[in-house]
């Protein structure tokens, strides 16, 4: 069986490109057969056929294994596995051309991504306020400006990376809301 | 009735007031899936993803409550909070359609 692997990093706000990219290679005759290590997506030849891919993120589920992958699978997709905290389904596309869904409405996408982000970035949220202010006051207490300098510049990473996700988030909000 | 459950399901999403309608009989989601598609001859069907979160979060909610397990499927029944809040809805749903009957 002939095999290939590629890496391929896609960010939190990804995912759509993400199962389009698996939807694209299962349609040009590579088939998902595992996701490893960072990012490193493995293939096997297969015959070239239009499969959906979707990916859900629900660690309620994985709590609830077992019930959670039957009704995916009573619903007609495939479990291929987990991966970081993902869930990842494929589904042929039927003939009428119908694209198959995991989820139906805007509010399901939506909290999709609120489980996400709730588990991405509140460790991150409590370190920025919690100890890098802290940290910060006690570099200039002891008078170490380099520190200071230092712990400064992380917080203001932080702050334009959690701008940016604000904004993104914001994005893929309205983009689900116009979907329906 | 606690304002949050009113202000989330009044108006609800169609998974939602499908969820509710399905389970004054008790039923398990794939089950619900299939009645649906069936009492709109195909033109609704709900989706894995959806149903998985609405039915946790209404669970949570209390609107409905875990009865079993039957061959790995989870088993609800709609809650008297639950029928309260469909009561709600559906005469909300009267109302527009009464107006759109008078003004169209």
């Amino acid at each position: 069986m002939e095999r290939k692997k590629q890496f391929k990093w896609f960010s939190i706000f990804e995912h759509e490109k993400e199962q389009d990219y698996l939807q694209r290679m299962h349609r040009s005759g590579w088939k998902l057969t595992a996701i490893r290590g960072f990012g490193m997506y493995h293939f096997e030849k297969c015959a070239p056929e239009d499969v959906a891919y979707r990916l859900d993120y629900n660690k309620d589920g994985l709590a609830h294994k077992e019930e959670y992958l039957k009704m995916f699978e009573d619903c007609g997709w495939e479990h291929i596995q987990e991966y970081v905290g993902y869930s990842y389904f494929r589904k042929p596309v039927t003939e009428e051309g119908a694209e198959e869904e995991i989820f139906c409405d805007a509010e399901s996408r939506i909290s999709m991504m609120q489980r996400v982000l709730k588990a991405r970035l509140l460790p991150l949220l409590i370190v920025f306020i919690v100890f890098l202010p802290q940290f910060l006051i006690h570099c200039f207490s002891a008078r170490n400006y380099l520190a200071a300098f230092f712990t400064g510049a992380v917080l203001l990473t932080y702050l334009a990376f959690f701008a940016i996700c604000f904004v993104k988030y914001q994005q893929y909000k309205s983009r689900q809301e116009e979907r329906e | 009735m606690n304002p949050h459950i009113k202000k989330v399901y009044v108006p609800m999403t169609e998974t939602a007031f499908f969820i509710l309608l399905c389970l004054r009989k008790p039923n398990h989601g794939y089950g619900i899936v299939q009645m649906v598609e069936k009492m709109t001859e195909g033109a609704i069907k709900l989706t894995p993803g959806t149903m998985y979160g609405s039915l946790s979060k209404m669970e949570k909610d209390q609107v409905i409550r875990f009865l079993r397990e039957e061959e790995k499927r989870k088993i609800y029944q709609i809650t008297e909070l639950g029928l309260e809040v469909l009561q709600l809805e559906r005469k909300r749903i009267e109302r527009l359609y009464k107006i759109a009957q008078e003004e169209m």
